[in-house]
């Protein structure tokens, strides 16, 4: 017997390589552009990419917490899709925001990596989001890996305000936040308008990235599901009954 | 898997996160000492770290060694470093150091500097008596 034929169709939209390609140019430019900080010199435009990479990483588990919960609440697939392209986002962003932040320490602090409360709750929150991609390799039932994954990311979710507040909350050597917090803002306005275009600019390359995200999540699902529903030979086809009432 | 254990697994994930987090970090929640908590320590060979911004004016180098005084709002600690400060090391700048107390003098070895959260193109901008106290 041979599996019925399917097909499914490629993904072919290309605005969002465009729009990425665009943003991350824009970020570029705008940072080579602004003038350096007095103390840190030519350094400082390492903020430029950190800062955005940071407020993605937020913002995407954010939406991975929204998503999960329209999950448990509606049981749609489709917000169980788009909880785990943010969550795989988000890690993204973390790894990126930790390893831009250990290239800025070198010459700053002196040093690529120290445990204080910023640092040490920023890894915890990258590894406890790459036990929530793990998570959701531990069963083939659509279903239930959206169940899962769905409690998992609204529990994680707390961890973003520890991170933000964890350079107000406790001692660290890592600097309080110069952008979100009540306080005035103690930058110049050129750097801060150029922080500005880079978080927009980072927030419209998310944007791009869900939307390819979620189209190819779609057809990974859909995949999954051709897999589960093709035809093949039930158990104990090759087997004939044995003849149990020989005789009668 | 019951519909309990569904539930279970993330618990126990998160769980065991905050254990980590109790147990792991309660010494790194406060990753340096004031210089008025240092005065108000004895003298030992514990390793320790201290904060402050350097005070303007303190700075002397001979001899591989850098003194220098560090101060909160309450008070100023003389600071003996052994070895080569980062690049970014100056006058008026926030420091952490790592070394020892010896009641009279900070002994240390290990030098991070930690800049602020304030950005600016001129260095004339800065404002240094909003911050000359926040390094806490």
């Amino acid at each position: 017997m041979t599996p019925r034929e399917q097909t499914i169709e490629r993904p072919t939209s290309v605005w969002p390589w465009i729009t990425m390609g665009v943003a991350g140019t824009v970020t570029f430019i705008a940072s080579m552009a602004v003038g350096p900080d007095a103390v840190q010199g030519q350094l400082s435009r390492i903020m430029y990419v950190h800062v955005p990479a940071a407020w993605l990483a937020y913002l995407a588990f954010f939406v991975t917490m929204a998503a999960s919960a329209m999950y448990l609440w509606r049981k749609d697939l489709a917000w169980d899709r788009r909880a785990a392209s943010s969550a795989e986002i988000g890690v993204v962003f973390t790894g990126l925001a930790i390893g831009l932040g250990m290239i800025w320490a070198k010459p700053t602090w002196g040093v690529w990596w120290t445990w204080d409360a910023r640092l040490t709750l920023t890894a915890i929150m990258f590894f406890v989001y790459l036990g929530y991609l793990a998570l959701r390799r531990t069963t083939t039932d659509l279903n239930a890996r959206a169940k899962r994954s769905a409690i998992l990311g609204v529990l994680a979710v707390v961890q973003v305000p520890l991170v933000h507040f964890s350079v107000v909350w406790w001692r660290t050597l890592h600097q309080p936040p110069t952008l979100l917090k009540p306080e005035p803002i103690d930058m110049d306005t050129s750097m801060l308008v150029t922080l500005g275009i880079a978080v927009v600019s980072f927030t419209v390359m998310y944007v791009a990235m869900m939307f390819k995200r979620i189209e190819l999540a779609r057809l990974e699902d859909e995949i999954t599901e051709m897999q589960q529903t093709a035809d093949v030979p039930i158990a104990g086809e090759a087997v004939t009954a044995p003849a149990l009432e020989r005789g009668a | 898997m019951t519909r309990y254990a569904k539930f279970v697994i993330p618990a126990l994930l998160l769980a065991g996160v905050l254990v980590v987090l109790m147990v792991n970090l309660s010494s790194a929640l406060v990753y340096f000492n004031t210089p008025t908590e240092l005065l108000a320590r004895e003298a030992s060979d514990e390793r320790l770290r201290l904060g402050g911004r350097v005070v303007p004016g303190s700075v002397d180098e001979r001899d591989g060694l850098v003194a220098f005084s560090v101060q909160d709002c309450d008070a100023a600690v003389e600071v003996i470093h052994a070895g080569v400060p980062p690049q970014l090391f100056q006058e008026g700048i926030g420091v952490v150091v790592e070394g020892a107390w010896t009641g009279e003098a900070f002994q240390s070895d290990t030098m991070l500097v930690k800049h602020d959260e304030q950005y600016r193109t001129d260095a004339e901008d800065y404002n240094e008596t909003d911050h000359a106290c926040t390094e806490a």
